[in-house]
């Protein structure tokens, strides 16, 4: 027991050290980029996964947090000159409170039926957001002022400080999820994902949790947004509440792992890492051809892991570390 | 004695179909009653009711004192009233400890106690050898066994038992009423749908029978077995007079 927890903690440290050190290693403003969307859509996965992972309740629809994130802090930061980092914490808050009416309506479906209608919630919030010009620019979007290197206002003109600014997203997001895991409040969720009426039958408020959750979710991933946009200096509709966000969201988790702590993480380094080489490989050739093939590595990630491939590292590494007598290992798995 | 569970005048419709007509009866506290009667005849729905997962047309349940009708299920549970289901309802991808430390956290929220509440409950169902077996994986008397553990972890003062013995092979049902035997000696008050009649004579001191949604008949076993309507019930008009229901 000491010794798996000894040598969790010693990968860790590598882990952390690695992290920390890359941005003063790696120089290329392209490879910091791709290092940077790969911390922050892990961050949302990991956020989403909190709801849609451990309590499977399957939302298609978090664009509608991130762009309530990113409006927010936008919306303060031009019309107010209030600082994005105060911004982020008052979007957090803004998607918190739409979260609630958001999911008092979606709850009462279940499966299928739910994902749709989350989907529809950032779409109808889009849309608003595209109708009501006067307030927050229409369908133009606006430009988010530069004022050179200002950390106060979130804005710096090296890429590092992003980088630490999301690495530090996702640590929180991960120490969130570490403890919710371990705690009464983790279980409730795993059961209201298994069993809904069996968990009520134990008497967990299944409502009142899934309510909770959400909001934490939603809190989560609005900060996402709000670090999104004062990283492109750009919003408008499309950017901030566009579909593939709430895709994305969902697919590193269930690529990666579904309901568990690192499962968003390694998804979004596979998906993204992929999704990059890929187009720079094949990017120049005929238009398309990197989208195709991505497509099909993640058929057959799906087809052949449908329970994520964090279950392929745990087997591996259990393989070569610790290489146990096969009985064990199928009574492990 | 105090009545741990009192119902009156319940009734439920599904569309045209009376699942539960006008049913009454009650519960004493720290005693067995069994609900029986043939398929569809609302044994499951009466439960439903009960537990809050069907809200009545009509009528009141009234559990140690307290009208419960209306309260969520959670709720019910919190109040006392544990169930289990009559197809057992684990949480599949838990582990057993897992499964029953999530009943354990509704009287304390700290892991450790949880934990410890659990092994006890765990240990007193006789599934410690597979605590951390997925509960996926369990036999049908496990399934069971599990969902009474995990029911027990809420420590409820009144069990509902759907069917536990549903499946199970001669032997394992001997555990099984032995299990609940032993729930009763524990001070719990149990009400128990059940089609095994060697079972329901073992432990039940009080019988309700239930045809149509109706009650039909109630008493001791021995006035129950004896009772023409329910010979009829079970058997068809032709039995009545000569039989003596053995297994049903």
């Amino acid at each position: 027991m000491w010794g798996l927890r000894l040598s969790g903690v010693l990968w860790l440290s590598l882990l952390a050290v690695v992290l920390l050190v890359l941005p003063l290693v790696v120089t290329s403003r392209f490879a910091i980029d791709i290092f940077i969307r790969i911390l922050l859509f892990a961050f949302i996965g990991v956020a989403w996964n909190l709801m849609g992972g451990y309590a499977k309740q399957l939302s298609l629809g978090h664009a509608a947090y991130f762009g309530l994130g990113a409006y927010t802090s936008t919306i303060l930061q031009i019309k107010f000159g209030i600082s994005p980092w105060i911004g982020m914490i008052a979007g957090g808050v803004v998607a918190m409170l739409a979260s609630l009416p958001i999911g008092a309506l979606c709850f009462r479906l279940r499966g299928p039926y739910f994902a749709i209608a989350t989907i529809a919630t950032a779409q109808v919030l889009m849309l608003l957001f595209l109708k009501f010009r006067d307030f927050a620019w229409g369908a133009e979007g606006t430009t988010i002022p530069n004022l050179g290197s200002s950390p106060l206002m979130m804005q710096f003109e090296a890429k590092a400080p992003y980088y630490y600014i999301v690495l530090g997203m996702l640590v929180l997001g991960l120490a969130i999820t570490y403890r919710i895991e371990r705690s009464w409040m983790g279980f409730y969720l795993v059961a209201i994902g298994e069993d809904e009426d069996a968990a009520e039958a134990v008497g967990v408020n299944a409502p009142q949790v899934k309510r909770n959750i959400y909001m934490i979710s939603a809190f989560l991933t609005a900060l996402a947004g709000t670090f999104y946009v004062q990283y492109i200096y750009f919003i408008d509709p499309n950017t901030a509440f566009n579909f593939s966000i709430s895709v994305e969201a969902a697919l590193v988790s269930i690529v990666g792992g579904i309901g568990t702590l690192w499962g968003p993480v390694i998804g979004t380094v596979l998906l993204e890492t992929t999704s990059a080489l890929l187009q720079s490989w094949l990017g120049s050739g005929l238009g398309g051809v990197q989208l195709t093939v991505y497509s099909l590595i993640l058929i057959t990630v799906i087809l052949w892991r449908p329970t994520g491939l964090l279950g392929v590292f745990t087997d591996a590494y259990n393989w070569i570390v610790r290489a146990p007598p096969a009985g064990k290992a199928a009574l492990d798995g | 004695m105090a009545e741990a569970l009192v119902v009156r005048n319940l009734s439920k419709r599904f569309g045209g179909l009376r699942a539960v007509q006008d049913l009454s009866f009650s519960v004493n506290e720290n005693e067995t009653v069994a609900l029986i009667g043939p398929n569809g005849a609302g044994k499951t729905t009466s439960f439903h009711l009960i537990t809050g997962f069907h809200r009545p047309d009509e009528g009141s349940v009234t559990a140690f004192g307290r009208e419960i009708v209306g309260l969520r299920p959670h709720d019910i549970c919190a109040y006392g009233l544990a169930r289990t289901f009559q197809v057992a309802r684990p949480f599949g991808g838990m582990t057993v400890l897992a499964n029953v430390m999530t009943g354990a956290f509704l009287r304390d929220k700290k892991p450790e106690v949880a934990r410890a509440k659990a092994h006890e409950a765990i240990e007193f169902v006789g599934l410690s050898a597979k605590e951390h077996s997925p509960a996926r994986d369990l036999t049908t008397i496990d399934q069971r066994r599990l969902e009474m553990a995990r029911a027990l972890a809420t420590e409820p003062r009144l069990l509902l038992l759907d069917e536990v013995m549903a499946g199970l092979n001669p032997a394992e049902i001997d555990q099984a009423i032995a299990l609940v035997e032993k729930l009763s000696k524990r001070g719990l008050t149990i009400i128990i749908v059940e089609h095994v009649m060697r079972a329901i004579m073992a432990v039940a001191r009080h019988i309700v029978v239930l045809d149509h949604g109706q009650k039909i008949a109630e008493g001791s076993p021995k006035e129950v077995v004896e009772n023409q309507d329910v010979v009829r019930a079970y058997l068809g008009s032709g039995y009545v007079h000569v039989a003596t229901p053995g297994e049903a």
